[in-house]
């Protein structure tokens, strides 16, 4: 119901406001993540998803927001997942085995990043360069970082995955703000109509994106 | 000629059961089922029951302009319903509006409509009121009405001044002349136990219906005051805004489904087909279906019929949104209604060409827009289909914008709003549906 | 445990599970005049809640929160590649999706709604036919189901009319008719609604599939071209093709599903009750194991309750349908070392991969138009169709494009063409070409049975309930690799027609195991299998269990092997024909039904 909470949430906010539109663009406050914490997720984003000619990056989309947002919902508590023990390792392709929910896997996997940033470079990952973030990053993802007992490539997986859901998820989520990443991707969101397109094969869509709320782009 | 017509009358009264042995017990249980039809004709429940409530034990609200009516228990519990009523009272309640307590009902009781009732039909309502309905030990309590308006004894005046007098309003009907007895038994209904003019006949400043039945003039029928918020429209021949375009084929579809290809029901009216002419017989609901096509059309119509204009439908269809509301139309209401406007009748009604859509008076048009509706379930057509509102997609200006644009459209050609139109009607907003209201499938 | 159960009043007819399967055999047996219960163990579900416009269009919770699939914090299963290994839960969404709640998977599936080819019945038999006995792989578990198309189409007519399928026939009553799969067999009628228009992908792939000589058709969809009034008088809405379907409701009443095509009409039947939140426990058994007499579940409130009945039917999806029957002792349970038992016997998946075509950059496929189950498909692959003999295995797989619409989260997993990184500037270009000018082929084959690939109980780890959760012990094997290799080779001759500007051919590699974190399918088969032959069945050929009369198993843990198409389409055929014999003999005269 996460989802629909949502939309009241916003339907609240909207209605009281009298106008669907964008939430004002005052620096957002994180929930869950401490300074630090947020820091390199800020930086990791601008990384995975960077700005340049093709469209926005990830900051731009606002997606470290929705990652903080996500936290507080049942899918980063692992309420969805299967979490009861034994809990075994195994071979990767039988899936993860860990005993981590996302907030968890979160708070592990930053605070190895970070570790590893200053044991590699003296600094956190934040203050690193954009090359050695992408080292670090791609290091991450291939599992050569150890973070206790949680891979790297466990960490990298869930972080990367988290981003491009923030960047491309309706902006009732917190993310794709301006609905840049559909924009980007010429991807027309919530309408769900196309009867009047299906067979103007080829031709360019010309209507551009709705939110769930109404907001266009 | 007059001996024909009140022997077609007397066949018409007898249409409901036909044939009746007169056998005692046997006749005592018809009389219940008969009585459970008038009810159903009559559409009580529509009124005293609330929604997933215990039939008739009452609690819905009538908003009115002067505040806020509750439909009593009219179980037959003694204390909160009406189980210590005789028969006559039950009678005088029904067809003059006095209470039991000789205290005057508010005219939110149809009781003008039903002081045409045959002496049959009361009694075999109050046969299955007392015997066939469940007793509910819930009493209504009314505070909603403001004062001086809770104070009953001015209504009292209002009853002698516009309630019809029974004997004289069904010697009249025996006088009138009807082209067929289809059509005799469609005005009884309408008229009398189906008190359509109700909902759909304009009230005056001193809330008495203009027209009672259709020898009162053009203004019978010709479309409602407000009931709950939503707006009844004319039942007589405009093109537009009417049944002028509505075959009787339409119309019997509509009163047994709530869906035909020119539109569907949402309002009272889900709860008018949904309690009551449903269950009609298909000939009721022919004879109400003939009845209202002889209803010519109110004088001040429109100029000229409805015809569709493909204008709205092109520049859509080509992604061309400059319209005012275009935009918005296809990004929220064209997956269901479609960039035609002919959407899919029976599942998603079609807006070009639509009565409701075109009604000079557009807030039925915006509350729809704002808090969606279904369109129910019945026995013929078991599928529900539910309309979300755009309450919290749409601000006022939004839905403003949308809905000129649908008035505007496909030849609809009726005068756009404002968003504080939008305004004044999202202020009168009853809370979302819970869930247990919404349809299973 | 039984014992301090609450136990009710008896019915006719328990049903485990509301789903497909499970709401059609509520309908058949409330028209045969039985009392039924339906006993789900998820929420009840609505079109009106779940599939909300425009709230319900909403790519991360349908397709990434799965909102409306299992809950796998309660139930899930144990996976493993061999014997050797410990299987391991399967604690995430990835490789299939079983659904939950009332409507089942069949609320959120796509709509491609097939039947079973004739060959695919009987493919032991055809084999052998064709090519000898030894052509079959040793340790292949080839078995017929004991039933014939023809015995079938009547049900799968049945089937089609109730979900509003839209398809072009080819053949009617031996008739050429149309231009539909020129590899099917004759049908009885056209299909109820005409074939979904093409997207432009699946346009562009007919005509590429037509000049690399293959025989492309439309793919039968349940998703409805038109209105529809299906045979229970449940109204259908037309398909706008929005894109939504798989893990959505829905909000069009265009895609049938049972909330939509049954449930209407089934729940105002007096003699139907649907309690949501119950997850039954296991089957009871009398004294002597050989007659049900109702079930034991677990409500809402957590309270153990026993609902007698006369007959039991299982529909709770095909793997918890063989959970059910080892947990309540109902057959004997599968043996590999011994070869004996049968329950859990023959499990099979689907062998899916997915390929991908770049065209010329001028070229917008448009990929969010689309529709679950429409698309273009060849079966010149497929079942029997081709000759297998030099190819040296069994089974095949059609090819189709079936642009389901892909939505915005989906094109940033997929990103670029290989080489492309995962993420950064050079993986957003790719992306974006991907997106605005690629389409996907798909080979949607076979998995054949395998002696050591089945189904039993987890030794270590349990469910919500305390109950032991079902063990998988699958992988690829060596025969379903060929197979899969051999037909995207063709796939190549496609993409070249169209004119490809570069081509990605996914095949499965050999060596590399089944990887339960990688989506493939959620149709899954097989575990407890219709048959004729007691020792290698669970289920005679009307799905009765063997062992216990009063006990129906429906669902697609009846399949031998493996099919190449999709089985919704033979589990609602073979619903309707298990009813239409339970209506017909075992009401009348309760007790295994034979021939």
């Amino acid at each position: 119901m996460q989802g629909l909470a949502g939309a009241a949430a916003c339907g609240t906010v909207l209605a009281s406001s009298g106008r669907a539109g964008p939430v004002a663009a005052s620096p957002y406050r994180p929930q869950f993540f401490d300074a630090a914490e947020w820091a390199f997720l800020v930086a990791a984003c601008d990384r995975l998803i960077p700005a340049d000619a093709s469209g926005p990056g990830a900051v731009a989309l606002d997606v470290p927001r929705f990652i903080d947002r996500q936290m507080d919902t049942p899918y980063a508590h692992g309420a969805q997942w299967y979490m009861n023990g034994p809990f075994m390792a195994g071979p990767d392709n039988l899936g993860y085995q860990l005993p981590y929910a996302p907030r968890e896997l979160y708070r592990h996997g930053i605070a190895g990043m970070n570790a590893h940033a200053a044991t590699r470079h003296g600094r956190p990952f934040a203050a690193l360069s954009a090359a050695l973030q992408d080292d670090l990053l791609r290091a991450a993802e291939r599992g050569s970082l150890v973070f206790g007992d949680v891979p790297s490539a466990t960490f990298f997986e869930q972080l990367l995955a988290n981003v491009m859901e923030g960047a491309f998820s309706d902006p009732i989520h917190g993310g794709n703000t301006g609905m840049g990443g559909w924009a980007m991707l010429g991807f027309p969101g919530a309408r769900a109509d196309f009867m009047d397109w299906v067979d103007q094969y080829g031709v360019h869509y010309p209507l551009g994106s709705v939110s769930i709320s109404g907001e266009r782009a | 000629m007059k001996r024909n017509i009140a022997r077609c009358l007397l066949a018409v009264a007898g249409l409901v059961a036909p044939i009746l042995p007169a056998s005692g017990a046997r006749a005592q249980d018809d009389v219940v089922a008969r009585g459970e039809y008038v009810a159903i004709a009559s559409d009580c429940g529509a009124c005293h029951t609330v929604p997933g409530g215990a039939p008739f034990a009452g609690g819905l609200a009538f908003h009115l302009p002067t505040g806020t009516l509750y439909a009593p228990n009219i179980t037959p519990d003694p204390k909160a319903g009406i189980g210590q009523y005789s028969e006559a009272e039950f009678a005088r309640a029904l067809q003059k509006g006095i209470r039991r307590d000789g205290s005057s009902l508010y005219p939110a009781m149809p009781y003008p409509s039903y002081a045409r009732m045959t002496d049959e039909d009361m009694h075999a309502l109050y046969v299955y009121f007392m015997r066939g309905v469940k007793p509910v030990a819930t009493p209504i309590v009314q505070d909603g009405m403001t004062w001086p308006l809770s104070m009953r004894w001015p209504l009292t005046i209002w009853r002698w001044l516009f309630a019809p007098d029974p004997q004289a309003v069904r010697q009249a009907m025996a006088a009138r002349q009807f082209p067929d007895p289809l059509v005799a038994r469609g005005s009884y209904l309408v008229e009398g136990p189906g008190h359509c003019g109700a909902c759909h006949t304009p009230r005056a400043i001193t809330m008495q219906e203009k027209a009672l039945t259709a020898q009162d003039g053009p203004l019978y029928l010709s479309g409602g005051d407000a009931v709950d918020g939503w707006r009844p429209v004319s039942l007589r021949g405009e093109d537009r805004t009417g049944l002028g375009r509505w075959s009787e084929q339409d119309i019997t579809r509509f009163l047994a489904t709530g869906r035909m290809p020119l539109g569907a029901a949402f309002g009272g009216m889900t709860d008018a087909i949904g309690h009551g002419t449903q269950h009609m017989s298909d000939e009721d609901r022919l004879a109400i279906a003939r009845y209202l096509k002889t209803l010519s059309p109110t004088a001040h119509t429109v100029a000229g019929g409805w015809t569709y204009d493909p204008a709205a439908s092109q520049a859509l269809h080509a992604g061309d949104v400059s319209a005012r509301g275009a935009r918005l139309y296809v990004d929220s209401c064209a997956a269901c209604h479609r960039t035609d406007g002919h959407g899919y009748p029976t599942t998603f009604p079609p807006l070009a060409g639509n009565p409701v859509v075109m009604d000079p008076v557009p807030d039925s048009l915006i509350r729809i827009v704002l808090e969606g509706n279904t369109l129910r379930a019945t026995r013929q057509a078991p599928s529900a289909f539910v309309m979300p509102g755009f309450a919290a997609r749409m601000d006022d200006g939004a839905v403003a914008d949308t809905v000129t644009f649908i008035r505007a459209a496909w030849g609809n050609g009726a005068p756009g709003v404002t968003a504080a139109d939008v305004g004044r009607v999202r202020r009168t907003l009853s809370p979302a549906h819970p869930p247990a209201s919404l349809p299973m499938n | 445990m039984s014992t301090d159960a609450r136990r009710l009043d008896p019915v006719d007819v328990v049903i485990v599970g509301g789903g497909w399967a499970g709401c059609i055999m509520a309908k058949e047996m409330t028209e045969a005049g039985r009392s039924v219960v339906v006993l789900e163990r998820g929420s009840d579900r609505s079109t009106a809640s779940d599939g909300a416009y425009p709230a319900s269009i909403d790519e991360l919770e349908g397709n990434f929160r799965y909102k409306l699939f299992q809950d796998l914090s309660k139930h899930t299963v144990t996976i493993r590649n061999n014997s050797r290994q410990v299987a391991l839960p399967y604690r995430r969404m990835a490789a299939f999706l079983p659904g939950e709640g009332v409507g089942g998977a069949g609320l959120h599936w796509s709509g491609v709604h097939f039947r079973i080819p004739p060959d695919d019945l009987r493919l032991r038999t055809r084999v052998i036919e064709k090519y000898g006995a030894k052509f079959i792989p040793e340790g292949m578990n080839l078995q017929d189901y004991g039933v014939t198309y023809e015995e079938l189409e009547p049900f799968f007519d049945r089937a089609e009319k109730v979900f509003g399928t839209s398809g072009e026939a080819y053949k009617v009553n031996g008739q050429v008719v149309g231009k539909g799969n020129v590899f099917s067999p004759s049908r009885s009628d056209h299909f109820p609604l005409p074939a979904l228009k093409d997207v432009y992908t699946a346009h562009l792939f007919r005509k590429a599939a037509t000049e690399a000589g293959f025989h492309p058709y439309s793919l039968p969809a349940a998703n409805a071209s038109r209105q529809y009034v299906n045979p229970y008088g449940a109204q259908m809405g037309p398909c706008n093709f929005c894109g939504y379907c798989s893990g959505y409701a829905c909000y069009m009443y265009s895609k049938a599903s049972p909330n939509v095509n049954i449930l209407p009409v089934l729940r105002r039947h007096p003699l139907f009750e649907l309690r949501a939140g119950c997850n039954v426990l296991k089957v009871e058994l009398d004294s002597d194991g050989r007659r049900a007499t109702g079930v034991t579940y677990a409500d809402a409130e957590g309270n153990t309750v026993t609902q007698p009945a006369e007959l039991v039917i299982l529909s709770a999806f095909q793997f918890h349908n063989v959970r059910l029957m080892l947990l309540s002792g109902i057959g004997k349970p599968y043996d590999p070392a011994r070869n004996e038992g049968v329950v859990g016997r023959n499990f099979v998946y689907q062998n899916v991969t997915t390929s991908t075509v770049w065209l010329d950059p001028k070229v917008e496929t448009n990929q969010y138009v689309g529709t679950g189950g429409g698309g273009v498909a060849f079966d010149d692959f497929n079942s029997e169709n081709f000759d297998h003999g030099p190819l040296g295995f069994v089974g095949g797989s059609p090819v189709w494009v079936n642009q389901a619409g892909v939505k915005a989260i989906a094109a940033a997993y997929s990103g670029g063409p290989p080489g492309t990184p995962r993420w950064g500037s050079a993986w957003k270009a790719g992306m974006i070409d991907t997106y605005r000018h690629s389409l996907r082929i798909d080979a949607h084959g076979t998995n054949m049975a395998y002696r050591d690939v089945y189904l039993d109980l987890d030794p270590t780890w349990k469910d919500a309930h305390g109950q032991p959760l079902l063990r998988m012990t699958f992988d690829w094997k060596d025969n379903d690799i060929r197979m899969n290799r051999y037909v995207v080779d063709k796939i190549g001759n496609v993409a070249k027609a169209m004119g490809a500007r570069r081509v990605h051919l996914t095949s499965r590699e050999f060596g590399k195991p089944f990887d339960t974190r990688q989506y493939q399918t959620t149709h899954l088969g097989g575990g407890a299998v219709m048959g004729t032959d007691p020792g290698t069945s669970a289920l005679n050929r009307y799905l009765q269990s063997w062992d216990v009369h009063n006990v129906f198993v429906i669902g697609a843990n009846a399949f031998p092997q493996g099919t190449g198409y999709n089985p919704t389409g033979m589990v609602a055929a073979l619903a309707y024909w298990a009813a239409h014999h339970i209506r017909t003999t075992y009401l009348a005269r309760p007790g295994p039904l034979a021939g």
